[in-house]
Order: structure tokens, then C-alpha cells, then sequence
């Protein structure tokens, strides 16, 4: 579009918003008290937008509404990535399940798809997330908590015992890299062994290196540059293999829930996406290839337009990386499509049941950004993985949210607010602003091998923690208006204590009826294959099917590339 | 026992424990509160002890949420025992179900501190621990 054509296709003629300058003015130092003006420019968002006391058509005079905003399923898909929206198809409702053993969960699942659930979030105990078998004696205390026990493809048999794989939507939150080579690898082996092609298979898996390098913390991590290669090793995979399965979800949650604002959780995962993509289109593939299954995960905090505001900033960005940058042919490719979690980190254990009120104004914001699946987090959040209860009202939620609110019938309900549209543009900014940043450091996995990363993330939480011990930061009923009485409300907690004996018997009769010499041989491939420029995938799939468990596969990894050591200090 | 010294302080993720926003601030507030602390990182008990043994603290703090504090917790505890540093504080955070507590009291875990735990008083048991003898 010409300089001309885009001074005459504005949203606001140059004469009216002259016009509201002016009046805007007049108000200002009229209309408002001594102590208001004062007070303008000491307001901000949570991540430091300034916030202005009143927003009109002047703050938004450059908006040229067909190429900034447009319709919904067409460029720059800011106000939405399909066209019908929830029209078409409402958000998935995807509750996360995950406690004690396979068993039990595949109890969980059950509980929430016959309660109206159109898609599955499984979820796994540390051991299983970091790498290691339930007997392992690092494993110790963890088992079956916070999610379930998977050891081996038999654990995935039974997670998913008489449920048709080929008819839902399954999420599998491996955080690492190295657990994504692995168990979605099981999951594709069981479906095959009960005859669905693996082509009509549909999920997720969350693969991310900035979960093993920066987010979590663990005794044992894998260099960078090792988990990134792991990373778009299963992309690439997963792409040519189960079309239909998004092989990575780029992690802003669980980096906002380590302590990040909302333009950092944003600029990472999208350098993280580039610098993928990059790594991909240097193996060969195009970028329609892969971008068409590249999926992100947000974090929707407690500031409510700042967060609305983010989605549909970031769906702009994305658009135009991948299509400018990248130059992709296919539409699907240059859709951001995200599942949102809301904020755990946001949830005390004091008067545990304001959770409830705070995660629905949460996920209301998350349908407001137009989001495709939501998870709605639990008021027990700060004491355990939900109970049965606490789920329930979570899934409530969202049902409420979907029905009775009336929220999704119309795209994009909140656009046009001068506010909305003003932070959209501001952060639309930001985020590009923050990716340039890392890119000049040399990309994403150099920020992280130098520690900045870790430093961000500690400063960060650093003032955050000051701003609620001072009080700056207000959290009702723990730092304001604290009842006198205010304690701590006991809630059942789930435990599975027999979940380490049941796996473990379950591991000593695998490792009793396997073929041990194909144990054997198909470790040692896999072996040789670390240190060779092949894609790690099919060795780890031929091993699974062999029976090999998962902390022996994982301990072929640690051996051969090495540990990392975690870089911060105090 | 009157401190003449810096109150020493280790830190750490118990095991195979994730997320390190919590420990780590509090690190760092007992550090601007005056301490000696010294973070490790995740570790297990017996690492944790050896550290402890090492660096002559006073204080041990012990971070967990996904839920090995039963197990690994009073481990600590016994395993100061047998080099006989009984004296030495094992302070426990992180997401512990409030009916677990009292056992972990039980098993010599000085004090638990839950999620909105304020600095001050985390930093105040600290400091007042280390005077009772």
C-alpha cells in the first residue's frame, strides 16, 4: 500500500482526530482534578505499558483497519485465526489429567470425557518428566505425584485402555525434548498395535528445550544445543510421519509461571519458533513443511486487557514472520493457534476458593484472545494436582463461559476499544522489539548457553516478589483486606502411595518377559545414532517397541552428550 | 547461641523437584537480609549434607512442591544426625499439604514454610532458630 493510499484508507480522518487532540486537551486541564494529573503516567500494565486515564481514536490514529486488524481468518488473523471462530468450533476444553499410575488416570480421563472434555492434557510425575523409571533410586518420593508414572509403552496401553486413540484429541505434556523422542513415540506405537493409522492421529506434545534448560531445574540437564537439536529432531519427525499431531508447542506458559512479563513470554517462544524453523529449512524441509503444525501455549495472567491484548498481538507478529520472513506460500502456516492455560502462579493458598473467581476471569480473557483450547487451573492449585472436585469446577467454568456468557458468539467481542487496540499495538511492538533483541545476541540457544536468560527470569521475580512484600502489589486476602481469621483451608489431597510398588512390579516383569538381546542391540543403535547427524526419532521408536523403558533411553542420552550445569548463583 | 558471625544458609531443590522461582528469591532475600547462603541447585540429601558438613552452615532450607518432602525431608534431618549436626535448622517450603506438617515436624523439620509465606517471617524464624539452643 502507498504512503498515499494509507493516509486515505485510515480508520479516523486527520481532521477528527485533530479535533480530539484538541478536546482532549481541554479536558485534561479541565475537567480533571490537580491530584489526576499528577497521577497520568504513574500507572502502568504489568508489563510496564504506560497506562493513560482515558483512551480515544487519537491513540490509535495510524490503525489502517483492512491491513492492521482485517477480518478474522484473513491476514494479519489478529482478531482471530479462523474466520467462523467459535462459531465453527468452540475452544477444546482440555482439563489436564495426571496422578499416581497409568491406571489411575486413564480413570481421570474417563471421568472428564464422559463430563463433556473434547480433548485429553496428560500429564506425567518429575521422574517421568526429567527421565527416569519409577525404580530408579533418584526417583524416590516423586513417583505418581503431580501427574502420572510412564515407564514404558505398556503404561501408555493402559493410560488409554478402551479409549479409541483415533477419535481424540490427546495432549501429552512432555516438557523435554528427550521425553517428546519418547512417549508420543509410545503413544503412536500402542495406536498402531490396536490398527489406527498413526496418520489419523490427533494431539500435541510440548517439546521444548527452554523447559529442560531455564524453566525447570533438575539435577541432570542436557546441554542447549543437544536439547535443541532433540527439539526439531521430533518436529521433523512428526511433521513427515502423523500429520495431523503437533509436534511441539512453543512453552510461554510454564516460562511466565517461572517469572517472565508478558512481552518476554512471548519474544522467547517466538525466537525459539524461528530459530527452529530455521534449523528445519537448513535440513531440507520448507516452511510449509512444518509451520502449518507449530503450536504455542500461553499463560493468561491476572492483567486483564494487557492479556487479551497479547493474543492477538502475537498472532499478528507470528503472521508476519512467517510470511515476510520466511515467505510461506500456505495460509495455514502463518496462523498462530495456541492453547492457554491460566496462571497458577496467580493462586494463593489463603481462601483458596477466590481461585475460582480468578481463574474464570482469567479464562474469559483467553476466549477474549480468541485462544483454541483452554485449560482452566483448579483453586487447590497451590496444594496439589486438582482433586476430583476442584477439576469439576474448572471444567464447569469453561462450560459456563461457553454457554451461558454468550462471549463466543461474535469474533473478537472486545475489538474497537480504543484501550484494547492502543495495547495491541504497543505490544504488538514490544514483542518484535524483544525477538530482535535475542536475535542479536545470535538466537535463542546462545542466550541460554550465556546464562541471560536464567538472569531475565531472576530479576524479573526478583521485583515482582518486592512489589507484593512492600505491598505495591495487592493479593486479596493475602496482602489486602487479609481476613483476621485468614488461614489456611485443608483440602484433601489426592495420593497414590502404592503407585511406586505397582510400578515397580509392572518394570520387573517387563524386564523379565522382554527380549533383553533386542534391548540390547536397539540401545546401541541408538547409541551410535547420538553421535551421528541422523534424526534420533525412528531409533527411539524401534526401541520403545522393544520394551526399552524410558529411563534407559534417557540414560543413553545423559551418557552420550554430557550434562549441562544450570547457571545461576547467588 | 549468639551469632558472631553471618548466619549461614544452604539452599536447595530437594531431588528431582522442578521450578526454581521460589528458592531462588528466597535466596536471595536472605542474602539482602544479611546471610551467608549458598544455593546449589537441585541435590539430594546426601549431597545436601555433604554441602552442609563443608560449609560449616547453620541453616539448611530445603525447597519442594512435587511432593518427595515426606520422603526426602526428614532424610536430611537423619543424615545431619549421623555426622552430628544435629544443631544445624532444616527449614522445608514449597507446596506441602498443611496435614503433612505436623509429621514433618515430627521427623526434626524446624518449620514449614507454604505458598504467601512474607519474607519477614521466613527471615525472622531463621534468625530466631539459630538463637535457640
Amino acid at each position: 500500500m502507498s504512503e498515499e493510499t494509507k493516509q486515505t484508507t485510515r480508520l479516523f480522518n486527520k481532521e477528527h482526530i485533530k479535533l480530539i487532540k484538541e478536546s482532549y486537551e481541554n479536558w485534561f486541564n479541565t475537567c480533571l482534578r490537580d491530584v489526576d494529573r499528577e497521577m497520568e503516567g504513574k500507572y502502568f500494565t504489568h508489563s510496564g505499558i504506560p497506562i493513560k486515564l482515558i483512551y480515544t481514536p487519537a491513540d490509535i490514529e495510524n490503525v489502517n483497519y483492512l491491513e492492521d486488524q482485517g477480518f478474522s481468518g484473513q491476514p494479519p488473523f489478529l482478531r482471530g485465526v479462523y474466520a467462523n471462530m467459535y462459531r465453527g468450533r468452540l475452544f477444546t476444553v482440555r482439563q489436564l489429567a495426571g496422578l499416581g499410575a497409568p491406571e489411575d488416570c486413564n480413570k481421570r480421563v474417563k471421568y472428564l470425557l464422559k463430563h463433556g472434555a473434547t480433548g485429553v492434557n496428560i500429564l506425567f510425575d518429575l521422574p517421568t518428566i526429567r527421565g527416569y523409571n519409577s525404580d530408579d533410586p533418584e526417583a524416590e518420593g516423586n513417583v505418581g505425584h503431580c501427574g502420572a508414572a510412564v515407564d514404558s509403552i505398556w503404561d501408555i496401553d493402559a493410560y488409554f485402555a478402551d479409549i479409541d486413540l483415533g477419535s481424540i484429541s490427546t495432549s501429552i505434556v512432555t516438557h523435554l525434548p528427550s521425553t517428546s523422542l519418547i512417549i508420543p513415540g509410545m503413544y503412536f506405537s500402542v495406536a498402531e498395535q490396536r490398527g489406527t493409522p498413526i496418520k489419523q492421529l490427533a494431539g500435541t506434545c510440548q517439546n521444548d528445550f527452554i523447559m529442560e534448560t531455564c524453566v525447570g531445574s533438575a539435577p541432570e540437564i542436557l546441554p542447549p544445543s543437544v536439547s535443541f537439536r532433540m527439539q526439531c529432531d521430533v518436529v521433523e519427525w512428526i511433521c513427515k510421519n502423523v500429520p495431523r499431531w503437533n509436534p511441539i508447542s512453543f512453552n510461554g506458559y510454564n516460562l511466565r509461571e517461572a517469572g517472565t512479563d508478558a512481552v518476554t513470554e512471548v519474544g522467547i517462544a517466538i525466537a525459539n519458533a524461528i530459530q527452529t524453523a530455521e534449523e528445519l529449512i537448513k535440513r531440507g524441509m520448507s516452511i510449509d513443511e512444518f509451520a502449518p503444525r507449530m503450536s504455542f501455549f500461553w499463560d493468561l495472567h491476572n492483567d486483564f486487557f494487557e492479556e487479551i491484548a497479547k493474543c492477538r498481538a502475537s498472532r499478528k507478529v507470528w503472521y508476519k514472520i512467517v510470511k515476510e520472513r520466511f515467505g510461506a506460500k500456505n495460509q495455514r502456516s502463518m496462523l498462530m493457534r495456541y492453547h492457554v492455560q491460566t496462571a497458577g502462579v496467580t493462586l494463593p493458598a489463603t481462601e483458596p476458593l477466590n481461585n475460582i473467581a480468578r481463574s474464570a476471569i482469567q479464562g474469559l480473557a483467553a476466549v477474549f484472545g480468541g485462544c483454541q483450547s483452554l485449560h482452566i487451573d483448579s483453586y487447590d492449585e497451590a496444594y496439589s494436582a486438582p482433586t476430583e472436585e476442584a477439576a469439576l469446577v474448572s471444567l464447569r467454568t469453561q462450560q459456563i463461559i461457553q454457554t451461558e456468557t454468550g462471549v463466543v458468539n461474535t469474533v473478537d467481542p472486545l475489538a474497537g476499544s480504543y484501550y484494547l487496540e492502543y495495547l495491541t499495538e504497543e505490544m504488538t511492538e514490544r514483542i518484535f522489539d524483544y525477538v530482535k533483541k535475542i536475535e542479536d545476541m545470535g538466537g535463542l540457544v546462545a542466550a541460554v548457553e550465556s546464562g541471560w536468560l536464567h538472569r531475565e527470569i531472576s530479576n524479573y521475580n526478583n521485583e515482582y516478589q518486592k512489589k507484593i512484600e512492600t505491598g505495591e502489589m495487592k493479593i486479596v486476602g493475602v496482602n489486602f483486606m487479609r481476613a483476621e481469621d485468614a488461614s489456611v483451608t485443608p483440602i484433601e489431597v489426592f495420593e497414590y502411595p502404592e503407585t511406586y510398588s505397582r510400578q515397580k512390579a509392572k518394570l520387573d516383569r517387563l524386564r523379565k518377559e522382554r527380549n533383553n538381546q533386542k534391548v540390547k542391540e536397539s540401545m546401541k543403535i541408538l547409541r551410535e545414532k547420538c553421535h551421528s547427524n541422523e534424526n534420533l526419532y525412528p531409533y527411539c521408536i524401534d526401541a520403545v517397541k522393544n520394551l526399552v523403558t524410558l529411563g534407559e533411553i534417557e540414560e543413553v542420552f545423559r551418557e552420550e552428550f554430557g550434562l549441562w550445569s544450570f547457571p545461576l548463583i547467588t | 547461641m549468639v551469632m558472631d558471625r553471618k548466619i549461614r544458609v544452604i539452599m536447595a531443590k530437594l531431588g528431582l523437584d522442578i521450578h526454581w522461582r521460589g528458592v531462588y528469591l528466597v535466596s536471595q532475600f536472605l542474602r539482602d537480609a544479611g546471610m551467608e547462603v549458598i544455593y546449589l541447585g537441585n541435590k539430594f540429601p546426601e549431597q545436601i549434607v555433604e554441602a552442609a558438613v563443608e560449609e560449616d552452615a547453620d541453616v539448611v532450607g530445603l525447597s519442594t512442591l512435587g511432593g518427595n518432602h515426606l520422603t526426602l525431608g526428614p532424610k536430611v534431618v537423619e543424615l545431619l544426625k549421623e555426622k552430628g549436626l544435629e544443631n544445624v535448622r532444616v527449614f522445608m517450603g514449597g507446596v506441602i499439604p498443611p496435614k503433612h506438617i505436623p509429621v514433618l515436624k515430627e521427623k526434626g523439620i524446624y518449620e514449614v514454610y507454604g505458598p504467601d509465606t512474607p519474607m519477614e517471617v521466613i527471615i525472622n524464624g531463621i534468625r530466631e532458630s539459630v538463637q535457640v539452643n
